[in-house]
Order: C-alpha cells, then structure tokens, then sequence
C-alpha cells in the first residue's frame, strides 16, 4: 500500500510542478525580459538565468514615458468601479434576495440583469463611444469608471443574490426583533457574514477593470486617461516592438492585483467554494 | 394586556392576555401558532384583525419599534460575535453606552449562570448553552413581552426537562408577559399559567392547564393533552346504557338512540385481576413496564384502551382482566366531536 501511495504522491507532485512551470514560465520570460538589455533579451540561446541585469527599460517606461500616470489612471478606475459596483450590486442583491416582488419580479430581474452580460461587449463599443462624445466624456477617468462599473454590476448582483440566499433568515429577523433597523442589520449581521463572497466577487471585479482594454481603448486616447492595458499595447509601434518597456511596465502591472489577491487569500477560498457547495 | 385577531392560516383568533401571564399556544405541526408568535412580533403581516401592546394598536408598527423580545427555535445567535457581544447587540442597538452595556451584560450572564462563556463564539458552545445565550438575549432588554417560539425542541429529553423548570423560575422572578409556542403538552401543562390549544389556525380552547386537562372542549384537545393519550370509546345509548361492542356502561342523562364518545383518561381506569360486580372484562394486549407505573394495553371486543396500572401489576399477554372505570371522570363527546354535557 505505501509504495503505490508514494508513487501516486511522486505522480501528483510531478503534474503539480509542470502545471506550475506552464503557468510561471511566461512570467519569469517577461521578468527577465524586463530586466535584460536588448542585446539579451535577442541572444540565442537566451541567457536564462546569467545575464547582467538593467534598469534602463523601468526608467524608460516610467520617468521618460507615463507608465506612472497610467498606473495610477488604472488604479483609480478599477478601484472606484469596483467601489460603485459593490455598493450598488450589493444592495440590489440583498432587495432581489430578501423582498417578495409582485409579478415574479425577483426572479424575471434577476434574470434580465444577468442577460446583459450575455451579448459580446465589442457590439457596445461605438454606441458607447458615440454616447461619451456626445456627454463629453471622452478621454476621461469618469467615462471608464461608468462603463466598468456598469459591466462588473450583473456579476456582483449574480453572486451576491446567491450568497445572501443562502443566509438563513431567522438572523436577520432576531436583529429586527432586538431593535435593529433593516439597515442596521444588514451592515451589522449579514454583511459580517458575506464578507468572504464580497471578497470574492471585489477581487473579480478588480481583475476585470484593470485588465480590460477594449473599452479603455476606445474610450481613452490621451496619456492623461490612457490606463496600463493600453499603454503597454501601445508600445507596438510602426517601425518596431518595444519589447523591454513593454515587459518592465507589465511587470509592474501584475503586482497590486497579486497583493490584493495575496491578502484576501483566506476570504477567497471560502467565497469561491461556499458558491460551489451551495449546489 | 394583549388583544388580536386573525388570518387565514391563522382563522379568526382572538385572545385576551393579562400582564404578567404565561400563555402558551399549544398545538401540532402547522396550526399556526408559530404564524400567531411571528404575527405578534411584527414579523408576519396581519391579514385582517388588529393586534394590541399595551393597549396600543401596533399592526401598523415595525418590528424593531415593538418592544418585544424573540427566543427564535434555532436561537439565532450572531455567529460572528462573542457571546457577549450578542447579549449586547439589543443595547447596541439602542446606542446604550458601553459601560452599562457590560454591566447588563453580566447581570444577566450571571442570572443564567452562563459568565464563563461570554469570550467565547456560538459555534463552541453546546445546544444548552446556546439556548441560555438566546434567553439571556431577550432578558437584558428588559421588553415588555417575551415570544417564545419551541425554544426547548432542540435540546435532549433530560435537558429540556431541566430547562423547563429554570425557564419557569425565571419567568415567575422577571414577571413579564410570555407568549411561548409549543407542540409539547407537556411543556404547556408545566409552563403555562394559560393555554391556547390551536388545530389548523383556529382556536380550541383557551383556559388554565388543569381546565383544559379535565374539561377539554372538544375531542381533539381532550386527545392532545395528557399523556398517554385519553381513550375513546365510539358507541350509542340504548335504553339507559352506553354500548360500544363488548364494552357496556350503564348511563343515564342521554337521549335514547343518541350517538356518543366516551373519553377517560388512563390513570380512571382501574385493573383488576378478580371479577368485580360491575367490572368490565377485557383481554391484556401488551404491558409496559415504566418503572414507577405500568401501562396496560387492553382490548375490549374492538375497542383498545390503555390503563394505568401500579408498578408492580403484572399480567400475561392475552389474560383476562377486569377493568373499573371512575364513572365520575367520564368525558362525552358528541357526534360533531365536541364536548357534550351530561344532563345527570
């Protein structure tokens, strides 16, 4: 019995590590990248681990160019779209969740708030840009923060509904009974214990927003409002690819959103897999 | 004093409650009392009728504005709190500062002995103390009633007796108003300074636990209260007697011809092992050996029956007995199953 479990154990192990260098390896590839001169990162065969690192690409990217202004544009964006849409999902949710509608209400604007997210976002492109032009809005943060948070609200009212479904009601009634206002217990007894389906759902809607870039695309052509999607993707330009600002700029971008993941960790796992069980 | 009316799951209820009373609302599964409880709380809307505090007309008043205190089945504890921190929230609430806060807090955990588990979360403690954490929720307030609803359903049998009595004790020093919603006639009998016996949102009687044990109004309530169950013999007077096949007692004060139940409760039947004049005979079915009493399982012809006997009765399966019935304590019930009086 315990050779075969050690073998299964080496087997599973063994899967493990090549799942991990498959999903690591682009990783390491665009650090290195970042951090090679173009003599390098061009040499074959590449210098895997020896090389003589630089900075020039960082300072590149962000004192010559405006990476630091698109990092912040992006952080700024995804954070308050995020923001609305928890707030303003989280709320729907409870109300679609908690309160009888007449004419089936709950379940038809359930259903109609999950169908806009149904049909592909590229067919709202020029409408949404002509509708921004028309509000001036072009080229600006509040155009972005609108669009996303209208994107990521189908999602968190999604999730949240279930999560609240699933909270036993009899709680929520002995916070009435003991005095509380509706709103009252919802921040102080349900929200407590939804706080890791919020994690969740907060930490999807963050990846969403900063990595999207079609609508930042459209809707932002200035350094001013550009957000790092775009400004990465810019670096291709006519005459050639600016491969090391490129990575040394996306290297950067990867890190608040690992932090943010890194420190929700705990709530995470218990939110993703509380959605799972509830079957 | 407390006054209301009723709704369709809940038919047409009207019951009058005295300060410092301890009603009980007895009754099976889906009868409503528990939509009676949830009613008075402000929890459920009220159909048609009016529901009174005080006097005071409150359909019209949220839950959190009533005054009231719920001890809720699964006692609903924060599991994200400690223990005092739940016993707090009513103060919380109220925005009572943080100092009497926890004096009320320990007054009351003390009252309840539960002070050493105030640090504690709900989910380590058991289901007793648990129970004692819901009730002492409900006292700090200090409300002006105390709904009930099953609180001791989930506890073990030695526990909930333990339990009652505690809850009784308590109730008698606080001297608040408690409505306490039951399906244990057991419970209603010890607890209750009144029941209100309820059968599919209507209700059956309303009186002290000894009237409602001795003169029921009707077969149901004769039949839910009492344990073991009263027996019932269907059958029909002829001529001065009460016939129901092997089984004849001879009565007066009924029409001749008139279609009748006899009820007596177990502990009016007496067993003998020796013919006696005006005993009635009957085939032993099993015995039940309960330590302090024996239970006799009789048949009379078609009829089944269940006595008392002392505890050291004894009887072979299938042995003939003879049983006396305390004519006195004979219930009668009519053909619409309510109580019917014996003009004698």
């Amino acid at each position: 019995m315990k050779r075969i479990e050690n073998r299964f154990n080496f087997f599973r192990i063994l899967c493990l590590f090549v799942a991990l260098l498959f999903a690591l390896a682009p990783v390491y590839w665009m650090l290195t990248i970042a951090l090679k001169t173009e003599v390098d990162q061009f040499a074959i065969p590449p210098p895997w681990f020896v090389f003589t690192p630089t900075l020039e690409h960082y300072y590149d990217a962000f004192v010559t160019r405006a990476f630091g202004q698109y990092l912040i544009t992006s952080a700024i964006v995804a954070v308050t779209s995020t923001a609305c849409a928890l707030v303003i999902g989280t709320l729907a949710a409870y109300a679609l969740a908690r309160f009888e509608l007449p004419w089936r209400l709950n379940q038809r604007l359930s259903l109609w708030i999950l169908s806009t997210r149904m049909f592909p976002a590229i067919v709202t492109a020029v409408p949404l840009f002509l509708m921004m032009r028309d509000v001036r809005l072009l080229n600006t943060r509040a155009s972005l923060i609108i669009v996303y948070t209208a994107f990521n609200l189908p999602f968190v009212v999604w999730m949240m509904r279930g999560f609240f479904a699933d909270l036993p009601r009899d709680l929520e009634e002995a916070a009435l009974v003991d005095g509380d206002s509706r709103m009252g217990a919802f921040v102080r007894v349900v929200l407590p214990l939804v706080a890791p389906g919020l994690a969740a759902t907060a930490v999807f809607c963050l990846i969403v927003s900063w990595n999207e870039f079609l609508f930042a695309l459209v809707l932002t052509q200035t350094d001013a409002a550009m957000t790092l999607p775009v400004g990465i993707a810019g670096r291709v330009t006519q005459y050639e690819i600016k491969w090391g600002v490129m990575s040394a700029a996306a290297s950067v971008a990867i890190v608040p959103i690992l932090v943010f993941a890194l420190a929700l960790q705990r709530y995470l796992v218990r939110g993703l897999s509380m959605g799972a069980v509830k079957g | 004093m407390k006054h209301f009316g009723g709704t369709s799951v809940v038919d047409d209820l009207s019951l009058e409650i005295h300060e410092g009373e301890f009603v009980v609302l007895l009754g099976p599964s889906g009868c409503g009392k528990t939509t009676t409880l949830r009613m008075l709380a402000g929890l459920e809307n009220v159909t048609s009728g009016d529901i009174f505090i005080d006097g005071e007309r409150v359909n019209d008043i949220p839950t959190q504005h009533r005054d009231v205190a719920m001890v809720f089945q699964s006692y609903a504890l924060y599991p994200h709190m400690t223990i005092a921190e739940n016993i707090g929230y009513p103060l919380r609430v109220r925005k009572i500062e943080k100092t009497e806060r926890a004096t009320r807090v320990n007054r009351v955990a003390a009252m309840l002995e539960i002070e050493s588990l105030l640090e504690r979360k709900p989910r380590q403690l058991s289901g007793g103390e648990r129970q004692r954490v819901a009730l002492a929720r409900a006292i700090v307030r200090e409300p002006r009633a105390y709904l009930m609803d099953e609180p001791l359903s989930n506890l073990d049998a030695r526990l909930r007796v333990q339990m009652r009595g505690e809850l009784k004790r308590l109730q008698h020093q606080l001297g608040t108003t408690t409505i306490y919603v039951t399906h244990d006639q057991a419970e209603a009998m010890t607890l209750a300074s009144r029941v209100a016996v309820m059968k599919k949102g209507r209700l059956q009687q309303f009186d002290t636990p000894m009237n409602i044990y001795n003169r029921p109004a009707n077969r149901f309530v004769a039949e839910f209260v009492g344990s073991p169950s009263m027996n019932f013999v269907d059958g029909k007077v002829d001529a001065g007697i009460f016939v129901s096949d092997a089984l004849q007692i001879p009565l007066s004060g009924f029409a001749n011809g008139s279609k009748l139940t006899i009820g007596i409760r177990p502990e009016h039947i007496q067993v003998l092992s020796e013919p006696h004049n005006a005993a009635i005979a009957a085939t032993v079915y099993v015995t039940e050996l309960m330590g302090n009493e024996t239970f006799v399982f009789l048949s009379v012809g078609s009829n089944k029956l269940i006595a008392r006997a002392p505890a050291d009765f004894r009887a072979e399966l299938e042995s003939k007995v003879w049983l006396q019935f305390a004519t006195d304590k004979l219930h009668f019930f009519d053909q619409k199953n309510q109580a019917a009086d014996n003009t004698d």
